[in-house]
Protein backbone atom coordinates (compact mmCIF):
# COMPACT_ATOMS: atom_id res chain seq x y z
CA UNK A 1 0.00 0.00 0.00
CA UNK A 2 1.48 3.41 -0.86
CA UNK A 3 2.20 4.87 2.62
CA UNK A 4 1.95 8.75 1.82
CA UNK A 5 -1.34 7.77 0.58
CA UNK A 6 -2.40 6.55 3.95
CA UNK A 7 -0.85 8.71 5.78
CA UNK A 8 -2.27 11.22 3.99
CA UNK A 9 -5.31 10.02 4.37
CA UNK A 10 -5.58 9.34 8.21
CA UNK A 11 -4.28 12.84 8.32
CA UNK A 12 -7.37 14.20 6.57
CA UNK A 13 -9.65 11.80 8.80
CA UNK A 14 -7.64 13.37 12.16
CA UNK A 15 -8.19 16.86 10.63
CA UNK A 16 -11.83 16.49 9.44
CA UNK A 17 -13.09 15.00 12.89
CA UNK A 18 -11.03 17.97 14.86
CA UNK A 19 -13.23 20.33 12.74
CA UNK A 20 -16.66 18.86 12.93
CA UNK A 21 -15.63 18.93 16.78
CA UNK A 22 -14.92 22.37 17.05
CA UNK A 23 -17.85 23.27 15.21
CA UNK A 24 -19.88 21.28 17.71
CA UNK A 25 -18.30 23.42 20.51
CA UNK A 26 -20.88 25.45 22.17
CA UNK A 27 -19.34 27.34 25.25
CA UNK A 28 -17.51 26.18 28.52
CA UNK A 29 -19.50 23.54 30.32
CA UNK A 30 -18.54 23.75 34.24
CA UNK A 31 -19.70 21.88 37.63
CA UNK A 32 -21.82 24.01 39.39
CA UNK A 33 -23.85 22.86 42.89
CA UNK A 34 -27.51 23.04 42.76
CA UNK A 35 -28.30 24.81 46.10
CA UNK A 36 -31.99 23.13 45.93
CA UNK A 37 -30.56 20.08 45.68
CA UNK A 38 -27.94 20.59 48.23
CA UNK A 39 -28.83 18.88 51.60
CA UNK A 40 -26.82 21.87 53.41
CA UNK A 41 -28.55 24.28 52.27
CA UNK A 42 -31.90 23.21 50.88
CA UNK A 43 -35.18 23.66 53.57
CA UNK A 44 -35.86 21.32 54.87
CA UNK A 45 -34.13 18.55 57.09
CA UNK A 46 -32.78 21.15 59.89
CA UNK A 47 -31.58 19.52 63.09
CA UNK A 48 -29.24 17.41 60.45
CA UNK A 49 -25.23 16.75 61.10
CA UNK A 50 -24.09 19.35 57.98
CA UNK A 51 -23.13 17.40 55.00
CA UNK A 52 -19.32 17.52 53.75
CA UNK A 53 -19.02 15.29 50.98
CA UNK A 54 -17.72 18.30 48.93
CA UNK A 55 -14.59 19.19 51.22
CA UNK A 56 -13.52 15.31 51.29
CA UNK A 57 -14.04 13.87 47.48
CA UNK A 58 -13.42 17.31 45.86
CA UNK A 59 -9.92 16.55 44.16
CA UNK A 60 -8.45 20.04 44.57
CA UNK A 61 -6.56 20.51 48.08
CA UNK A 62 -9.21 21.90 50.46
CA UNK A 63 -11.88 21.75 47.67
CA UNK A 64 -12.94 23.87 45.17
CA UNK A 65 -16.37 24.26 46.87
CA UNK A 66 -16.39 27.18 48.70
CA UNK A 67 -19.27 28.55 51.07
CA UNK A 68 -20.29 32.07 49.60
CA UNK A 69 -22.05 34.63 50.96
CA UNK A 70 -24.78 36.32 48.92
CA UNK A 71 -24.53 39.52 50.92
CA UNK A 72 -27.85 41.13 49.46
CA UNK A 73 -29.55 38.12 51.33
CA UNK A 74 -27.71 38.41 54.89
CA UNK A 75 -29.72 39.22 57.63
CA UNK A 76 -26.55 40.82 59.24
CA UNK A 77 -27.72 39.52 62.80
CA UNK A 78 -26.08 40.08 65.76
CA UNK A 79 -26.04 36.65 66.72
CA UNK A 80 -25.46 34.85 63.74
CA UNK A 81 -26.02 31.53 64.21
CA UNK A 82 -23.49 30.32 61.30
CA UNK A 83 -20.82 32.51 62.53
CA UNK A 84 -21.18 31.88 66.18
CA UNK A 85 -21.84 28.02 67.45
CA UNK A 86 -25.00 29.24 69.33
CA UNK A 87 -25.60 26.19 71.78
CA UNK A 88 -22.30 26.87 73.65
CA UNK A 89 -22.20 28.92 77.19
CA UNK A 90 -22.64 32.52 76.66
CA UNK A 91 -19.76 34.81 77.68
CA UNK A 92 -19.88 38.31 79.49
CA UNK A 93 -20.89 40.39 76.59
CA UNK A 94 -23.54 38.33 76.19
CA UNK A 95 -22.66 36.46 73.12
CA UNK A 96 -22.22 32.47 72.37
CA UNK A 97 -18.43 31.78 73.88
CA UNK A 98 -17.40 29.65 70.76
CA UNK A 99 -17.52 30.29 67.26
CA UNK A 100 -18.86 27.83 64.45
CA UNK A 101 -16.14 27.60 61.69
CA UNK A 102 -13.34 24.75 62.69
CA UNK A 103 -11.19 26.79 60.10
CA UNK A 104 -11.89 30.20 61.71
CA UNK A 105 -13.02 31.49 57.75
CA UNK A 106 -15.55 33.98 58.65
CA UNK A 107 -14.84 37.36 59.71
CA UNK A 108 -17.56 39.74 61.36
CA UNK A 109 -17.20 43.32 61.35
CA UNK A 110 -20.00 45.81 63.01
CA UNK A 111 -21.89 48.07 60.25
CA UNK A 112 -21.90 51.54 61.50
CA UNK A 113 -22.27 52.79 65.61
CA UNK A 114 -23.05 49.72 67.46
CA UNK A 115 -25.37 50.38 70.40
CA UNK A 116 -25.26 47.79 73.68
CA UNK A 117 -28.79 48.79 74.57
CA UNK A 118 -30.36 47.57 71.70
CA UNK A 119 -28.78 44.46 70.12
CA UNK A 120 -31.57 43.15 67.44
CA UNK A 121 -30.76 46.72 65.69
CA UNK A 122 -27.51 46.03 65.19
CA UNK A 123 -25.85 45.00 61.83
CA UNK A 124 -23.13 43.01 60.98
CA UNK A 125 -21.27 42.10 58.16
CA UNK A 126 -19.89 38.74 57.77
CA UNK A 127 -17.06 37.75 55.27
CA UNK A 128 -16.12 34.16 54.18
CA UNK A 129 -12.36 34.16 53.85
CA UNK A 130 -12.55 31.74 51.13
CA UNK A 131 -9.25 31.13 50.89
CA UNK A 132 -9.22 29.38 54.51
CA UNK A 133 -13.07 28.11 53.73
CA UNK A 134 -13.03 24.29 52.97
CA UNK A 135 -16.85 24.14 52.26
CA UNK A 136 -17.16 21.49 55.51
CA UNK A 137 -21.00 23.13 54.87
CA UNK A 138 -21.45 23.82 58.88
CA UNK A 139 -22.45 27.37 58.09
CA UNK A 140 -24.17 26.69 55.37
CA UNK A 141 -26.87 24.25 57.21
CA UNK A 142 -27.01 26.99 60.09
CA UNK A 143 -27.91 29.72 58.13
CA UNK A 144 -31.23 28.51 56.55
CA UNK A 145 -34.78 28.52 57.86
CA UNK A 146 -35.54 28.85 61.01
CA UNK A 147 -32.24 29.50 62.17
CA UNK A 148 -31.30 31.84 59.20
CA UNK A 149 -31.78 33.65 55.69
CA UNK A 150 -30.39 31.13 53.81
CA UNK A 151 -28.01 33.12 52.31
CA UNK A 152 -25.05 31.69 52.23
CA UNK A 153 -24.84 28.29 50.08
CA UNK A 154 -21.79 26.42 48.97
CA UNK A 155 -20.60 26.92 45.22
CA UNK A 156 -18.13 25.40 43.23
CA UNK A 157 -15.06 28.51 42.82
CA UNK A 158 -14.02 28.33 38.96
CA UNK A 159 -10.44 29.49 39.76
CA UNK A 160 -9.98 26.37 41.90
CA UNK A 161 -12.05 23.84 40.19
CA UNK A 162 -10.07 21.49 38.03
CA UNK A 163 -13.62 21.02 35.96
CA UNK A 164 -12.90 17.31 35.88
CA UNK A 165 -14.70 15.15 33.08
CA UNK A 166 -16.83 13.63 35.90
CA UNK A 167 -16.80 15.85 39.02
CA UNK A 168 -15.69 13.51 42.26
CA UNK A 169 -18.35 15.38 44.59
CA UNK A 170 -21.00 14.23 41.56
CA UNK A 171 -20.33 10.54 42.36
CA UNK A 172 -20.36 11.29 46.08
CA UNK A 173 -22.86 13.23 46.36
CA UNK A 174 -26.49 11.61 47.55
CA UNK A 175 -28.98 14.34 46.48
CA UNK A 176 -27.20 14.83 42.96
CA UNK A 177 -26.49 18.09 43.53
CA UNK A 178 -23.96 18.53 41.29
CA UNK A 179 -24.70 19.40 37.52
CA UNK A 180 -22.99 20.63 34.75
CA UNK A 181 -23.69 24.40 33.52
CA UNK A 182 -22.90 26.58 30.49
CA UNK A 183 -20.38 29.01 32.64
CA UNK A 184 -22.49 32.49 31.79
CA UNK A 185 -25.41 30.71 33.63
CA UNK A 186 -23.53 29.16 36.14
CA UNK A 187 -21.84 32.21 37.83
CA UNK B 1 -48.23 31.14 72.68
CA UNK B 2 -50.51 32.23 70.10
CA UNK B 3 -48.97 35.41 70.10
CA UNK B 4 -45.33 34.60 69.25
CA UNK B 5 -44.43 34.65 65.21
CA UNK B 6 -44.35 31.19 64.07
CA UNK B 7 -41.18 31.22 62.86
CA UNK B 8 -39.26 32.05 66.37
CA UNK B 9 -41.66 29.43 67.71
CA UNK B 10 -39.98 26.37 65.04
CA UNK B 11 -36.43 28.16 66.21
CA UNK B 12 -37.34 27.38 69.97
CA UNK B 13 -38.27 24.10 69.13
CA UNK B 14 -35.17 22.94 67.00
CA UNK B 15 -33.12 24.89 69.88
CA UNK B 16 -34.40 22.72 72.08
CA UNK B 17 -33.26 19.83 70.39
CA UNK B 18 -30.08 21.43 69.72
CA UNK B 19 -29.06 22.62 73.28
CA UNK B 20 -30.36 19.44 75.09
CA UNK B 21 -26.77 18.04 75.83
CA UNK B 22 -25.31 21.68 76.05
CA UNK B 23 -24.01 23.53 79.25
CA UNK B 24 -27.38 25.92 80.75
CA UNK B 25 -25.98 29.05 80.15
CA UNK B 26 -27.37 29.07 76.56
CA UNK B 27 -28.74 32.08 74.59
CA UNK B 28 -32.26 31.92 73.84
CA UNK B 29 -31.39 32.29 69.69
CA UNK B 30 -33.86 33.87 68.02
CA UNK B 31 -33.45 35.51 64.37
CA UNK B 32 -33.72 38.96 64.60
CA UNK B 33 -35.22 39.85 61.64
CA UNK B 34 -37.20 37.96 58.56
CA UNK B 35 -35.50 40.28 55.66
CA UNK B 36 -32.35 40.94 54.65
CA UNK B 37 -31.53 44.55 55.42
CA UNK B 38 -30.45 46.65 52.36
CA UNK B 39 -27.50 49.47 51.73
CA UNK B 40 -30.71 52.00 52.40
CA UNK B 41 -32.39 49.87 55.20
CA UNK B 42 -28.58 50.30 57.07
CA UNK B 43 -28.04 53.47 56.62
CA UNK B 44 -24.69 55.48 57.00
CA UNK B 45 -23.43 55.00 53.54
CA UNK B 46 -23.28 51.56 54.04
CA UNK B 47 -22.38 49.53 50.33
CA UNK B 48 -23.11 46.00 50.17
CA UNK B 49 -20.55 44.07 49.30
CA UNK B 50 -19.58 42.17 45.86
CA UNK B 51 -19.79 38.16 45.82
CA UNK B 52 -16.58 37.33 44.36
CA UNK B 53 -17.21 35.05 41.15
CA UNK B 54 -14.04 33.90 39.93
CA UNK B 55 -13.94 32.78 36.67
CA UNK B 56 -12.07 29.50 35.34
CA UNK B 57 -8.67 30.31 33.73
CA UNK B 58 -8.30 32.56 30.69
CA UNK B 59 -9.24 31.00 27.68
CA UNK B 60 -5.65 32.68 26.19
CA UNK B 61 -4.34 30.77 28.44
CA UNK B 62 -5.44 27.03 27.78
CA UNK B 63 -5.19 28.10 24.08
CA UNK B 64 -1.08 28.90 25.59
CA UNK B 65 -1.60 24.78 26.85
CA UNK B 66 -2.31 23.63 23.67
CA UNK B 67 0.41 25.97 21.89
CA UNK B 68 3.08 24.72 24.81
CA UNK B 69 2.52 20.82 24.45
CA UNK B 70 2.88 21.54 19.88
CA UNK B 71 6.33 23.47 21.02
CA UNK B 72 7.48 21.25 23.32
CA UNK B 73 6.45 18.07 20.60
CA UNK B 74 9.10 20.18 17.96
CA UNK B 75 11.65 20.91 20.52
CA UNK B 76 11.47 17.27 21.35
CA UNK B 77 12.07 16.35 17.95
CA UNK B 78 14.39 18.15 17.31
CA UNK B 79 16.57 17.05 20.00
CA UNK B 80 16.26 13.48 19.71
CA UNK B 81 16.34 13.58 15.42
CA UNK B 82 19.26 16.60 14.90
CA UNK B 83 20.71 17.52 18.11
CA UNK B 84 20.91 13.80 19.61
CA UNK B 85 21.16 14.66 22.89
CA UNK B 86 20.17 13.12 25.89
CA UNK B 87 20.85 15.83 28.11
CA UNK B 88 18.55 18.42 26.67
CA UNK B 89 16.27 16.30 26.78
CA UNK B 90 16.22 15.26 30.00
CA UNK B 91 16.12 18.97 30.60
CA UNK B 92 12.77 19.32 28.16
CA UNK B 93 11.65 16.17 30.36
CA UNK B 94 11.76 18.31 33.45
CA UNK B 95 10.41 21.43 31.71
CA UNK B 96 6.99 19.24 31.03
CA UNK B 97 6.65 17.53 34.01
CA UNK B 98 7.11 21.14 35.89
CA UNK B 99 4.65 22.52 33.39
CA UNK B 100 1.90 19.91 31.97
CA UNK B 101 2.38 18.37 35.96
CA UNK B 102 3.12 20.08 38.84
CA UNK B 103 1.67 23.64 37.23
CA UNK B 104 -1.27 22.48 34.95
CA UNK B 105 -1.83 19.22 37.42
CA UNK B 106 -2.06 17.08 34.94
CA UNK B 107 -5.18 18.65 33.53
CA UNK B 108 -5.62 18.86 30.13
CA UNK B 109 -3.82 15.85 28.77
CA UNK B 110 -3.82 13.92 25.33
CA UNK B 111 -4.39 10.55 27.48
CA UNK B 112 -7.74 11.50 29.00
CA UNK B 113 -9.00 14.13 26.10
CA UNK B 114 -9.71 10.65 24.59
CA UNK B 115 -12.73 9.72 26.58
CA UNK B 116 -13.94 13.56 25.42
CA UNK B 117 -14.15 13.28 22.12
CA UNK B 118 -15.42 9.65 21.89
CA UNK B 119 -18.07 10.96 24.38
CA UNK B 120 -18.74 14.10 21.91
CA UNK B 121 -18.94 11.43 19.13
CA UNK B 122 -21.22 10.05 20.60
CA UNK B 123 -23.24 12.19 22.65
CA UNK B 124 -24.92 15.05 20.06
CA UNK B 125 -25.54 17.53 23.39
CA UNK B 126 -22.15 17.20 24.53
CA UNK B 127 -20.05 20.07 24.12
CA UNK B 128 -15.88 19.70 23.72
CA UNK B 129 -14.01 22.60 24.07
CA UNK B 130 -11.45 23.16 21.20
CA UNK B 131 -8.65 22.81 23.15
CA UNK B 132 -9.50 19.33 24.16
CA UNK B 133 -9.92 18.74 20.32
CA UNK B 134 -6.48 20.18 19.80
CA UNK B 135 -4.97 18.48 22.40
CA UNK B 136 -6.40 15.02 21.45
CA UNK B 137 -5.32 15.07 17.49
CA UNK B 138 -1.79 17.04 17.57
CA UNK B 139 0.04 14.12 19.36
CA UNK B 140 -1.23 11.69 17.30
CA UNK B 141 -0.30 14.20 13.77
CA UNK B 142 2.83 14.22 14.89
CA UNK B 143 3.18 10.88 15.48
CA UNK B 144 2.15 9.83 11.58
CA UNK B 145 5.15 11.91 10.87
CA UNK B 146 7.82 11.83 13.46
CA UNK B 147 6.69 8.65 15.72
CA UNK B 148 6.19 8.91 19.22
CA UNK B 149 7.43 12.58 20.11
CA UNK B 150 5.07 13.45 22.71
CA UNK B 151 5.79 10.49 24.81
CA UNK B 152 9.58 11.36 25.39
CA UNK B 153 10.08 14.66 26.63
CA UNK B 154 6.48 15.63 26.55
CA UNK B 155 3.95 13.44 28.80
CA UNK B 156 3.80 14.51 32.31
CA UNK B 157 2.86 11.06 33.32
CA UNK B 158 5.87 9.86 30.85
CA UNK B 159 8.19 12.15 32.20
CA UNK B 160 7.47 11.05 35.81
CA UNK B 161 8.13 7.43 35.24
CA UNK B 162 11.31 8.49 32.71
CA UNK B 163 13.03 10.30 35.40
CA UNK B 164 12.72 7.31 38.13
CA UNK B 165 14.44 4.55 35.82
CA UNK B 166 17.12 3.63 37.69
CA UNK B 167 18.43 0.29 37.01
CA UNK B 168 16.14 -1.48 33.60
CA UNK B 169 15.83 -4.82 33.21
CA UNK B 170 14.64 -6.28 29.68
CA UNK B 171 11.30 -7.32 29.54
CA UNK B 172 11.39 -11.27 28.07
CA UNK B 173 9.63 -10.72 24.65
CA UNK B 174 6.93 -12.34 24.95
CA UNK B 175 5.77 -11.35 27.91
CA UNK B 176 6.09 -7.83 26.88
CA UNK B 177 4.21 -8.09 23.69
CA UNK B 178 1.07 -9.65 25.93
CA UNK B 179 1.77 -6.83 28.58
CA UNK B 180 1.18 -4.69 25.87
CA UNK B 181 -1.96 -5.80 24.64
CA UNK B 182 -3.65 -4.99 27.86
CA UNK B 183 -3.39 -1.46 27.24
CA UNK B 184 -6.17 -2.19 24.13
CA UNK B 185 -8.22 -3.57 26.71
CA UNK B 186 -7.78 -0.42 29.16
CA UNK B 187 -8.77 1.66 25.77
CA UNK B 188 -12.07 -0.30 25.08
CA UNK B 189 -12.88 -0.51 29.02
CA UNK B 190 -12.28 3.66 28.92
CA UNK B 191 -14.42 4.03 25.37
CA UNK B 192 -17.25 1.85 26.49
CA UNK B 193 -17.71 3.60 30.17
CA UNK B 194 -17.54 7.06 28.15
CA UNK B 195 -20.01 6.44 26.17
CA UNK B 196 -23.03 6.01 28.49
CA UNK B 197 -25.66 7.88 29.29
CA UNK B 198 -24.62 11.04 31.09
CA UNK B 199 -25.58 10.34 34.67
CA UNK B 200 -23.82 6.82 34.35
CA UNK B 201 -20.72 7.82 32.05
CA UNK B 202 -17.58 7.85 33.95
CA UNK B 203 -13.81 8.65 33.40
CA UNK B 204 -11.86 5.56 33.90
CA UNK B 205 -8.50 7.03 32.39
CA UNK B 206 -8.81 10.39 34.76
CA UNK B 207 -10.41 8.18 37.85
CA UNK B 208 -7.20 5.62 37.53
CA UNK B 209 -4.55 7.85 36.77
CA UNK B 210 -1.79 6.73 38.91
CA UNK B 211 0.25 9.95 38.86
CA UNK B 212 -2.30 12.86 38.74
CA UNK B 213 -2.75 12.64 42.83
CA UNK B 214 1.03 13.74 42.92
CA UNK B 215 0.68 16.35 40.36
CA UNK B 216 -2.18 17.92 42.48
CA UNK B 217 -0.18 16.99 45.84
CA UNK B 218 -3.59 15.27 46.92
CA UNK B 219 -5.54 12.88 46.08
CA UNK B 220 -7.24 9.78 47.15
CA UNK B 221 -5.17 7.62 49.47
CA UNK B 222 -4.97 4.26 47.20
CA UNK B 223 -4.46 5.91 44.09
CA UNK B 224 -1.44 7.55 45.86
CA UNK B 225 -0.21 4.23 46.90
CA UNK B 226 -0.64 3.11 43.65
CA UNK B 227 0.80 5.83 41.57
CA UNK B 228 3.56 5.03 44.41
CA UNK B 229 3.98 1.20 43.31
CA UNK B 230 4.18 2.94 39.66
CA UNK B 231 7.29 4.44 40.20
CA UNK B 232 8.90 2.04 42.35
CA UNK B 233 8.00 -0.54 39.91
CA UNK B 234 9.62 1.83 37.21
CA UNK B 235 12.74 1.96 38.96
CA UNK B 236 13.40 -1.40 37.38
CA UNK B 237 10.99 -1.78 34.67
CA UNK B 238 11.16 0.84 32.13
CA UNK B 239 7.66 3.15 32.01
CA UNK B 240 5.46 0.51 32.95
CA UNK B 241 2.37 2.67 32.57
CA UNK B 242 3.07 3.98 29.37
CA UNK B 243 3.87 0.75 27.91
CA UNK B 244 1.48 -1.62 29.16
CA UNK B 245 -1.78 0.34 30.31
CA UNK B 246 -1.59 3.89 28.39
CA UNK B 247 -4.91 3.75 26.04
CA UNK B 248 -3.53 6.92 23.81
CA UNK B 249 0.18 4.65 23.51
CA UNK B 250 -2.40 2.57 21.92
CA UNK B 251 -3.75 4.93 19.32
CA UNK B 252 -0.18 6.41 18.49
CA UNK B 253 1.88 3.36 18.14
CA UNK B 254 -1.04 2.39 15.36
CA UNK B 255 -0.19 6.30 13.90
CA UNK B 256 3.62 5.40 14.32
CA UNK B 257 3.09 2.72 11.89
CA UNK B 258 2.74 5.20 8.63
CA UNK B 259 5.49 7.44 10.58
CA UNK B 260 8.13 9.23 7.78
CA UNK B 261 10.99 9.20 10.09
CA UNK B 262 11.80 8.12 14.13
CA UNK B 263 15.08 7.57 15.87
CA UNK B 264 17.90 5.80 13.83
CA UNK B 265 20.57 5.08 15.94
CA UNK B 266 23.55 5.44 14.06
CA UNK B 267 21.82 6.28 10.33
CA UNK B 268 25.01 6.18 8.59
CA UNK B 269 27.26 3.71 9.84
CA UNK B 270 26.51 0.80 12.16
CA UNK B 271 28.35 -1.63 13.38
CA UNK B 272 25.56 -4.18 15.03
CA UNK B 273 27.22 -4.05 17.92
CA UNK B 274 23.38 -4.65 19.74
CA UNK B 275 25.01 -2.20 22.52
CA UNK B 276 22.20 -0.05 22.32
CA UNK B 277 19.30 -3.10 22.58
CA UNK B 278 20.88 -3.00 26.44
CA UNK B 279 20.63 0.89 26.87
CA UNK B 280 16.93 0.56 26.00
CA UNK B 281 14.98 0.40 29.41
CA UNK B 282 12.13 0.01 26.87
CA UNK B 283 12.50 -2.83 24.78
CA UNK B 284 12.12 -1.09 21.16
CA UNK B 285 15.05 -2.14 19.64
CA UNK B 286 14.62 -5.26 17.87
CA UNK B 287 16.94 -6.80 15.41
CA UNK B 288 18.72 -3.72 16.26
CA UNK B 289 17.08 -1.00 14.99
CA UNK B 290 14.97 1.30 17.07
CA UNK B 291 10.73 -0.09 16.49
CA UNK B 292 8.71 2.91 16.01
CA UNK B 293 5.72 1.38 17.63
CA UNK B 294 7.77 1.07 20.63
CA UNK B 295 10.93 3.80 21.02
CA UNK B 296 9.75 6.52 23.30
CA UNK B 297 11.75 8.73 22.20
CA UNK B 298 14.04 9.01 25.01
CA UNK B 299 17.42 9.12 23.14
CA UNK B 300 19.16 6.76 25.67
CA UNK B 301 20.28 4.63 22.94
CA UNK B 302 22.61 7.32 21.45
CA UNK B 303 25.14 7.61 24.36
CA UNK B 304 25.22 3.90 24.24
CA UNK B 305 26.17 4.25 20.69
CA UNK B 306 30.17 3.95 20.36
CA UNK B 307 29.77 5.06 16.80
CA UNK B 308 27.84 8.14 17.82
CA UNK B 309 30.20 9.07 21.09
CA UNK B 310 33.08 9.06 18.19
CA UNK B 311 34.95 5.25 19.99
CA UNK B 312 34.51 3.26 16.88
CA UNK B 313 35.74 4.53 13.57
Amino acid sequence: MNQDLTRRTVLAVLAGGAVFLVKKANGQIVWQVNAARCINSRLGDAGVEACNLCTTECVVALSAVRAVNEYSKCGRCNICPAYFNITSAVNELGQPSEKLCPRDAIARKPIGKVDPEDPANNFYEYIIDEEKCDGCGKCVIKCKEPLGLGSITLRVRYDKCVNCNRCSISRACPQNALMQLPIDQAL
Amino acid sequence: MSGLPQVVGRACVILALLVRSAPAQVIPYQRPVDTAPQADSIGGGYKVPAVQKPLPRDYWLQVLDVVALAAAMGISIWLVLKRRSRKWLTALTIASLAYFGFYREGCICPIGSLQNVVVALADPKYSIPMVVTATFVLPLMVALYFGRAFCGGVCALGAVQELVVLKPVQVPRRLDRALGLLKYVYLALAILFAVKPALTRDFLICRFDPFVGFFRRTGAPHMLVLGGAFLVLGMFVGRPYCRYLCPYAGLLAWCTRLARRGVTITPNKELDCGLCAEACPYGAIEKMRAVRRNCLYCARCYSSCPCERGVAP
